[in-house]
């Protein structure tokens, strides 16, 4: 082999171990669902249920940040984005400001609720923190139901495909948006997680004391993990609302904030290719195989029944969730391989 | 706000401190409840001493340390630390180079007392604590990094988006992490996790995280609690190194007399939060007030146990 090449399949080899890249290419595979189910290799509702996948991945991303990396708890995602989702309805239709602003403000307003929240909330931790959310949810949830000139009341909000760069959009073109969102979602926590950012928020949770002794003014770091959760959720609200084209209340419950934390803890806290099969299980799987199942499959309340025992296995044996699991697999196939070639 | 700063700082550089010291304790008075814990505590250490602070159990030597840190404010009494005009100023130190603290340099005296837990690492003053505080999770660069957080100077968005200066930071500071670990002895485990490591080489994580903030003053809480003989003189070792290496003073609480009498160059005893005595590890082993605090304790135990 010439030393040119050799440099190429370093660079390559390197390129590959890149996180970045990793995720890049998990995002051109969900490129290919689309263009599947054009084919006819796929139905229109499963590419439906797995563009939930992905936007419930944005949001249980947020709330890994908040958990995993930073130990606080959220019961009030939900009610952030529903609010996402109805901004970015009221703006587009309503207002008629086109995709971007939308975008923007169903970012921009709950991630700023969501900080005069933390700034109130976060100065007590654990179970109040947990309960503070939760009226905070609770206060959304009936804003949505009594403000009707907003939300439309319990009728639901009905919305449209947005435009984007003067292209229409439909269900394949919106699911393409939203693995694109994804990906970057996924960069950027990659990149919050992987810095001196991220060693702030694991020193909060694992040791206060340490971490303000080391100079990590604790609240600061507290208050950024909670705007980043919520400006993920707001996002995801808005991207919802784009792909669904309506938003009712009755989504945006204490039911769906206890799924998301379900999404989390299967997945594998601190884990960000954990949290997005997390949503696959929790969501797509209950969506998929259990609704089909023969005289269980009509069970209402079913996903709920099954997002508990999964907590429970995931809690009793492999604490580390999905990723643990993985890690094992991986670690088995190493060990196996090995011992093949020493005996040979 | 000035008002408040007003309130709790008092005018900087109006404070005395002798030109050989680094830290001083004045009449430094706390209770819990109804109990004193600490009694009107003065004592002084000098810059790039080894200091000890010892007492028998309940003395209120960790109180102390709390004080100075800040994690206890203190009913009354001052806590005065000379810190670098230049670090003062710019508020986040910049990388002190190794061996070029020689040449004098501009000092000014600070009052710790009513400042933030958080703030007081810039001012060059770092601790351990009594049960290691180390980050399971993190691998143990990633763990020494953490004691050069207040160094980082990229924005919260600058590291979001790994613009060029959170990159150049991030490679910089674990070049100088690196240089840490390797100083300890511990390179060779650098990207192990810190779970699951032996209490020794946590014990050393937790100092070579207080050298990545380039301290002035280090306090040590019982670093030779759970170690054993060989462990401890490797200790005695590594804390005359440290002084040496990165010309900083280092406050010890210990138990372990032998450590404490071999190591430091002057020791303070204090018994239910009062003054005893200070002088050398000498002086201290023949004052007769430290015998009676410690071996007395042990007469009228026995008394008790006669009885």
């Amino acid at each position: 082999m010439s030393k040119n090449s050799r440099i190429t399949m370093l660079n390559l080899g390197s390129i590959m171990k890149n996180s970045h890249v990793h995720y890049i290419i998990f995002g051109l595979v969900l490129c290919l669902f689309p263009m599947m189910t054009s084919a006819g290799g796929m139905k229109n509702s499963t590419l439906s249920t797995l563009a939930f996948v992905l936007i419930f991945s944005i949001v249980a991303l947020g709330l890994n940040l908040l958990l995993g990396y930073s130990g606080l708890i959220s019961l009030g995602t939900a009610g952030f984005m529903g609010l996402g989702s109805y901004i970015a309805a009221y703006v587009q239709d309503d207002l008629g400001l086109g995709f971007w602003v939308a975008v923007l403000l169903a970012i921009a307003i709950p991630t700023l609720i969501g900080l005069l929240v933390g700034i109130i909330s976060l100065r007590v931790s654990g179970i109040y923190l947990a309960i503070a959310t939760l009226c905070i949810a609770e206060i959304l949830a009936k804003t949505f139901e009594q403000a009707e000139w907003f939300t439309h009341g319990t009728a639901g909000k009905q919305s449209k495909y947005p435009t984007i760069f003067g292209m229409p959009m439909d269900r394949s073109s919106m699911f393409v948006v939203c693995a694109i969102v994804l990906v970057l979602v996924m960069m950027l926590t990659y990149n919050i997680v992987n810095g001196q950012l991220g060693r702030a928020l694991h020193a909060m949770r694992s040791s206060e004391v340490a971490a303000q002794a080391m100079g990590v003014n604790v609240l600061k770091y507290k208050l950024f993990a909670f705007s980043v959760a919520t400006l993920y959720a707001g996002l995801a609200g808005g991207l919802y609302l784009f792909f669904l084209r309506s938003s009712y209340p009755s989504t945006w419950n204490l039911f769906l904030s206890l799924n998301l934390i379900a999404m989390v803890v299967v997945g594998g806290l601190r884990s960000i290719l954990g949290t997005v099969a997390g949503a696959f299980v929790i969501f797509a799987f209950p969506e998929l195989v259990l609704k089909k199942l023969p005289v269980i499959g009509d069970a209402s309340g079913l996903p709920y029944v099954f997002s508990g025992v999964m907590i429970i296995l995931v809690i009793m044996f492999f604490p580390q969730g999905l990723k643990g699991l993985a890690d094992l697999g991986v670690t088995t196939i190493k060990t196996v391989f090995s011992r093949k070639k020493v005996t040979s | 706000m000035t008002t408040r700063n007003e309130q709790i700082l008092p005018l900087e550089g109006t404070e005395t401190l002798a030109a050989s010291d680094i830290l001083a304790v004045e009449n430094l008075s706390i209770s819990f409840g109804g109990l004193k814990a600490l009694d009107d505590l003065s004592f002084a250490i000098r810059d790039r001493e080894i200091f000890g602070l010892i007492g028998p159990n309940g003395a209120g030597k960790t109180t102390v340390f709390n004080c100075i840190t800040q994690f206890y404010k203190p009913d009354q009494g001052t806590v005065l630390f000379g810190v670098e005009s230049e670090r003062l100023h710019r508020h986040r130190a910049h990388k002190v180079s190794v061996g070029s603290t020689d040449e004098p340099q501009d000092t000014e005296v600070v009052n710790l007392v009513g400042r933030k837990v958080h703030s007081i690492i810039k001012l060059g003053l770092v601790r351990t604590f009594q049960n290691v505080e180390v980050i399971p999770e993190l691998s143990l660069i990633d763990n020494v990094l953490l004691g050069g957080h207040v160094d980082f100077r990229a924005t919260i968005l600058e590291q979001m988006f790994r613009l060029p200066r959170a990159r150049r930071e991030e490679k910089q500071y674990r070049a100088q992490a690196l240089e840490v670990l390797e100083f300890l002895k511990i390179d060779h485990l650098k990207d192990e996790l810190a779970s699951g490591q032996p209490y020794g080489v946590l014990k050393k994580l937790e100092m070579a995280r207080t050298l990545m903030a380039n301290p002035r003053l280090i306090i040590l809480d019982e670093p030779a609690a759970g170690l054993n003989d060989s462990e401890t003189e490797d200790l005695a070792q590594t804390i005359r190194e440290i002084r040496d290496r990165y010309h900083c003073a280092i406050l010890l609480v210990e138990h372990d007399m032998r450590l404490v009498m071999g190591v430091c160059e002057r020791i303070c005893a204090i018994s239910f939060g009062r003054f005893l005595a200070l002088g050398t590890p000498e002086e201290i082993q023949e004052n007769p007030d430290v015998q009676e605090a410690y071996l007395g304790e042990q007469e009228s135990d026995q008394e008790g146990a006669q009885k």
